[in-house]
């Protein structure tokens, strides 16, 4: 029945299973919207689509919420208070990219101040593809992501503080007046 | 047409007589413009405020002409009685670009200054809060300038994400599946990317 091959860190135990099937039915989404694709949230949220169905909600700070939605472009100045706030939310934590600016800069992919892809400086679990993506992708991305909790795949969060350094680099060649605190993870 | 003793015209021949060497025209209803010189442009908009009624700045822009190595400066005025806006425009030196704020007529004017200091790099005197407002840590040439590359300058800053290479050019690439003769006006814009 073991396999032998799988080491003892990534094994999953009946208290994983349990915990992942818990959290992937009620994620809270922190309610801040970067660029042009927040307008698809309100639609998503209320009654015509109503995500809360499925487990998702929206919170007010980032301490309280599991999945960081980054809605369109992401101009520089932007994305140093996205990492702040990324930084800030607790574990297990979530990023949803939205919307093609977020993959390869959709439409502002030659602008002067943003960034064309989003995985350079957070992981990312889940892109949802798009300009803008409709509510139902939307909601289809967050099931995906809850299958990833479910099988404990959506990992981002541990990948960010294994390869703090490599985001690091990347967030500082960007952004250069760099005076952020350093969380305690 | 419009009437000769119209609203346009009255305050054509009113900026004519006070400012001779600005150039006046009636576009249409509602609107005239004029062309003067960069010195000129503070006593102009004093009169156009005090002595004509023109009580609302609408708009300020500015616009690069790198060809002629100059900045137009353009300020937008409107006179609710006569219903008639008024379009100034002036040219100033590009490298170095300066002109007198024009906050003390209108406050507003101060959040345009700010910008044009930050995107043209025009520097107002008179203003005291022209530092940094829209971008952050912005070093080197102001980006709304022509002769700032924006592409040149995302593809060095930014990681381009590869998958863009074989972008088509979408109104050529359908033209030439179904054979569809494209007008030669159009194919300057639609068949060159194209061919290059």
């Amino acid at each position: 029945m073991m396999n032998p091959n799988i080491n003892e860190k990534d094994k999953r135990r009946i208290r994983d299973i349990v915990q992942d099937f818990a959290r992937k039915h009620s994620l809270w989404v922190l309610a801040y919207g970067t660029g042009c694709g927040a307008i698809e949230i309100p639609p998503t949220m209320t009654s015509r689509y109503d995500a809360e169905r499925f487990g998702i909600r929206g919170s007010a700070t980032p301490r309280q919420a599991d999945v960081l939605l980054i809605t369109g472009y992401l101009a520089t100045k932007t994305l140093k208070r996205v990492i702040r706030t990324y930084e800030q939310m607790q574990a297990p934590k979530y990023v949803i990219g939205f919307g093609s600016c977020t993959i390869n800069g959709g439409m502002y992919w030659d602008s002067y101040n943003t960034i064309n892809a989003l995985d350079r400086y957070l992981p990312v679990d889940v892109y949802i593809n798009g300009c803008m993506p409709r509510p139902e992708s939307v909601i289809q991305g967050f099931i995906k992501l809850q299958s990833l909790i479910a099988e404990g795949k959506a990992d981002g969060a541990d990948k960010y503080q294994e390869n703090l350094e490599w985001y690091r680099e990347n967030q500082k060649k960007i952004i250069h007046n760099w005076k952020m605190p350093d969380y305690n993870w | 047409m419009l009437d000769k003793d119209c609203n346009e015209n009255k305050c054509a021949e009113q900026i004519k007589k006070t400012f001779q060497t600005a150039e006046v025209e009636v576009k249409r209803e509602k609107r005239v413009t004029v062309q003067l010189r960069s010195d000129l442009i503070p006593p102009f908009l004093s009169f156009a405020k005090e002595f004509m009624e023109f009580k609302h700045l609408s708009h300020m822009s500015c616009v690069d002409w790198v060809e002629d190595n100059e900045l137009e400066l353009v300020f937008i005025l409107w006179n609710y009685e006569q219903q008639v806006q008024i379009i100034a425009k002036t040219r100033i030196e590009r490298v170095n670009a300066q002109f007198v704020s024009v906050k003390k007529f209108w406050n507003q004017a101060e959040t345009y200054e700010r910008e044009f200091h930050e995107m043209y790099g025009v520097n107002f005197v008179g203003n005291d809060r022209l530092g940094e407002f829209i971008l952050e840590d912005w070093e080197g040439v102001p980006p709304m300038l022509r002769d700032f590359d924006s592409i040149k300058y995302s593809k060095e800053t930014f990681y381009q994400r590869p998958g863009r290479e074989d972008a088509q050019n979408v109104r050529a690439t359908i033209a030439k599946h179904s054979g569809e003769e494209v007008p030669g006006f159009a194919k300057d814009y639609t068949i060159r990317n194209i061919e290059d």
